[in-house]
């Protein structure tokens, strides 16, 4: 069994996970076959960037007027006879939820794939009550009989190997099941049937909700989510409140993007779009269906340029995917529910304390892997770096890094000192240089040189070369063909020309 | 809910953007899929060859038939096959008309009709479940499933195997052209289940190995039908 994560910072939690060579692997294969896969499908749809921009024209659409669209969307889910709440906090929204249940008398709750009910920790407060709360994904399920949280959106139990989890599904049905698949699904299909059957409240989570029509949309692969919503008496939705786009025709855009940017899927196995409980004449769906909207942190975005984009995200995890960070450390390291790059984002944002979150934003190396992935373009390395900026501003500055950086001012500021400087480092690492290779681990070059080499220093730095390097181009200049330098020119003529235009088409 | 919380909620929300609150509809010139889609239009042939095409690369059965008699024999002899001993289906006519109590004597039939208690319960016991689809959609190869009173949500996800019979007409190109049939209704006439299915349902959960048959039916079959 893997160690509980409860280290507190994120180089401590990522050395757990750098250190389980199972961990590490199934990570790295999972997420380049969705990865992959993603590809695949965007590639075989054609016009992904067209796709890519309308979708992030109709979130920041919807986020500009958040206020109209919620509106909306309570008034006609009302008209439905769905009952509507607001929460502030998480504590609001769970207090919310368990005013319901005690209402009902609930004893069970069947509970499909939420990313909001771990925000708030539902699970928790409802086991306080003695009601017993059922995740029923796959997935969620494993992790639960864990005591684990998810390590990624889409496959929240990645880090667990078959054998794993038929050690705990076996203990869990009182008798060893073999480490096959189909039998495990198999007992998981079984021993959830009678749960949902039982159950008072079925709690999901709440992918899209349509302004127009005061529908929620779920999409899901396994069934467990229209389970949810089709047998027990009564609902209970956890919505964020930036899960809204106006119409279903805007929903059309959201299930092209979603489903290839998760798991390289056309469209999930199910897309339920719920509007209302069940009518009048119905035999199943909920009789009493309740939405809670959730500002939890969400409202901090609003109106900041620099991260109100964070509201364009639909949770599709395209990014963890995507990200060399993520691909080695796991979900867990983040150390919340949000892992990967938007994780790393996310967290700070939602939780006001960057203090407390700080050295999430440093576990990144700025590629911009996560921006090409992203379905709706959000810019999330140049968010990474506005969280490092304000991290410092807010004095969460480490002093080593300071004089570090001051120290660095000091020298390149004159072009003398820098010279200097290189001088004597070229002289100064002759007595650290082992096979042409700086390996000690004295002072600063701990970290790194912990687990790689630190290359030396060039005999003849760039600043000494310049001459002769600027001399040679001088030469290629003027060695070029006429035919080559003209087809250059019209070439740096075509992209000044491009960029004046400003690449907004849209088709 | 008073709407005086809800009227906080909304006013913070327009104060952290700046402005007053937005009432009257703001234009929202992004609407729906990117013009070169919304004029994506296929011919039925190609629609009907893409669809089954989708249906049966994610695991699905798919077989297209001339008349209502040649699904009905497919049916019976899928059910024979199968071996299935409890059938529930929606209360539809054309699924009256396949008869199959009559046909399959040694199984039970249960019909979906919005009356008898404990439906749900049937549904959970049955092999094999039948519904007529409203829409299905080419370019994702889905179908689209409604509920009512006399066709319950039940019927579609309970049962081990799922038969779908899609009226050639209804197949459409885009999931588009579904949204749009959708919001021509009138207000409050949306069913309150509107499920696209798109295939068996399946999970790879367990280290990334796909499972068919989770909780929905892993068996599903899509019979086209001109008529």
């Amino acid at each position: 069994m893997m160690p509980k994560l409860n280290a507190s910072t994120v180089k401590e939690r990522a050395s757990y996970a750098l250190n389980d060579d199972f961990l590490r692997k199934a990570v790295k294969f999972t997420t380049e076959k969705l990865k992959v896969g993603k590809i695949q499908a965007t590639e075989q749809l054609g016009n992904w960037e067209a796709w890519r921009e309308r979708g992030r024209l109709i979130r920041l659409h919807t986020i500009e007027y958040l206020d109209y669209y919620l509106t909306q969307f309570a008034e006609h889910a009302r008209a439905q006879g769905v009952h509507i709440h607001f929460a502030s906090s998480a504590a609001d929204a769970v207090n919310i939820a368990l005013n319901i249940a005690k209402e009902k008398q609930a004893r069970s709750v069947v509970k499909s794939k939420s990313m909001v009910s771990e925000e708030i920790k539902i699970n928790q407060a409802l086991e306080k009550e003695e009601i017993e709360a059922i995740e029923t994904d796959l997935g969620e399920y494993i992790i639960q009989l864990a005591g684990e949280a998810p390590s990624h959106i889409i496959i929240p139990a990645i880090h667990r190997n078959r054998e794993q989890i038929a050690e705990l599904l076996s203990e869990d049905a009182g008798e060893e099941l073999p480490a096959d698949t189909t039998i495990l699904a198999g007992y998981v299909r079984k021993k959830l049937r009678e749960k949902f059957l039982d159950a008072d409240i079925g709690m999901t989570g709440c992918n899209f909700a349509i302004a127009e029509t005061g529908s929620m949309v779920l999409f899901e692969n396994e069934g467990n989510a229209r389970m949810v919503t089709t047998v027990p008496k009564t609902q209970i939705t956890f919505m964020g409140m930036e899960r809204i786009i106006p119409s279903l025709e805007d929903l059309e855009v959201m299930a092209t993007l979603l489903p290839r940017s998760a798991t390289g899927q056309k469209l999930t196995v199910y897309m339920s779009v719920i509007t209302g409980p069940r009518r009048a004449a119905d035999q199943d769906g909920p009789e009493h269906m309740h939405v809670i909207i959730l500002d939890n942190g969400r409202s901090l975005q609003l109106g900041d340029p620099e991260f109100q984009e964070l509201l364009n995200c639909i949770r599709c995890g395209a990014c963890l995917n995507a990200c060399p960070v993520y691909r080695h450390i796991g979900g867990h390291s983040y150390g919340d529910v949000y892992s990967g790059p938007i994780g790393a984002v996310l967290t700070p944002a939602l939780n006001k304390e960057v203090g407390e979150w700080d050295d999430i934003a440093d576990a990144s190396s700025l590629c911009g892997a996560c921006y090409e992935a992203c379905p709706v373009k959000i810019p999330l390395h140049d968010m990474l770096i506005y969280l490092r900026r304000r991290k410092v501003e807010k004095g969460y500055g480490k002093w080593d890094e300071r004089l570090a950086f001051k120290g660095f001012q000091f020298v390149t500021k004159h072009n003398n000192r820098f010279r200097n400087a290189v001088k004597l480092g070229a002289m100064g690492q002759k007595m650290i240089l082992k096979d042409g290779l700086i390996k000690t681990k004295l002072g600063p070059l701990k970290g790194w040189n912990s687990h790689r080499h630190t290359d030396k220093l060039a005999d003849v730095s760039f600043r000494d070369s310049w001459k002769s390097l600027d001399l040679d181009i001088q030469q290629e200049l003027r060695a070029m063909d006429d035919q080559v330098r003209e087809r250059m020119e019209a070439r740096l003529r075509q992209m000044k020309q491009k960029r004046n235009d400003g690449g907004q088409s849209d088709e | 809910m008073s709407s005086h919380e809800q009227d906080a909620f909304m006013q913070h929300i327009a104060n952290k953007l700046g402005r007053d609150r937005v009432m009257t509809k703001p234009e929202h010139p992004f609407r729906g899929a990117p013009s070169f889609w919304q004029n994506h239009q296929l011919e039925e042939e190609v629609r009907v060859e893409l669809f089954i095409s989708n249906w049966t690369n994610v695991g699905g059965h798919a077989e297209s038939f001339a008349t209502m008699g040649d699904v009905a024999s497919f049916i019976i002899a899928t059910a024979e096959q199968l071996s299935v001993k409890h059938i529930i289906h929606h209360d539809l006519e054309a699924l009256h008309q396949l008869a199959l109590p009559k046909q399959l004597p040694n199984a039970e039939v249960t019909i979906w009709d919005g009356e008898c208690e404990g439906l749900i319960t049937r549904a959970a016991h049955a092999d094999l479940g039948i519904v007529v689809a409203d829409y299905a959609v080419a370019e994702t190869g889905s179908v689209v499933l409604q509920s009512a009173a006399h066709k319950g949500r039940s019927v579609s996800l309970l049962p081990t195997a799922l038969i779908i019979i899609v009226r050639r007409d209804v197949l459409l190109t885009t999931m588009g052209e579904v949204m749009r049939e959708l919001e021509q209704l009138g207000a409050g006439q949306m069913p309150a289940g509107i499920h696209f299915v798109s295939g068996p349902s399946r999970s790879a959960d367990i280290e990334n190995d796909l499972t068919i048959g989770v909780h929905g039916p892993g068996i599903v079959y899509a019979l086209i039908v001109d008529h």
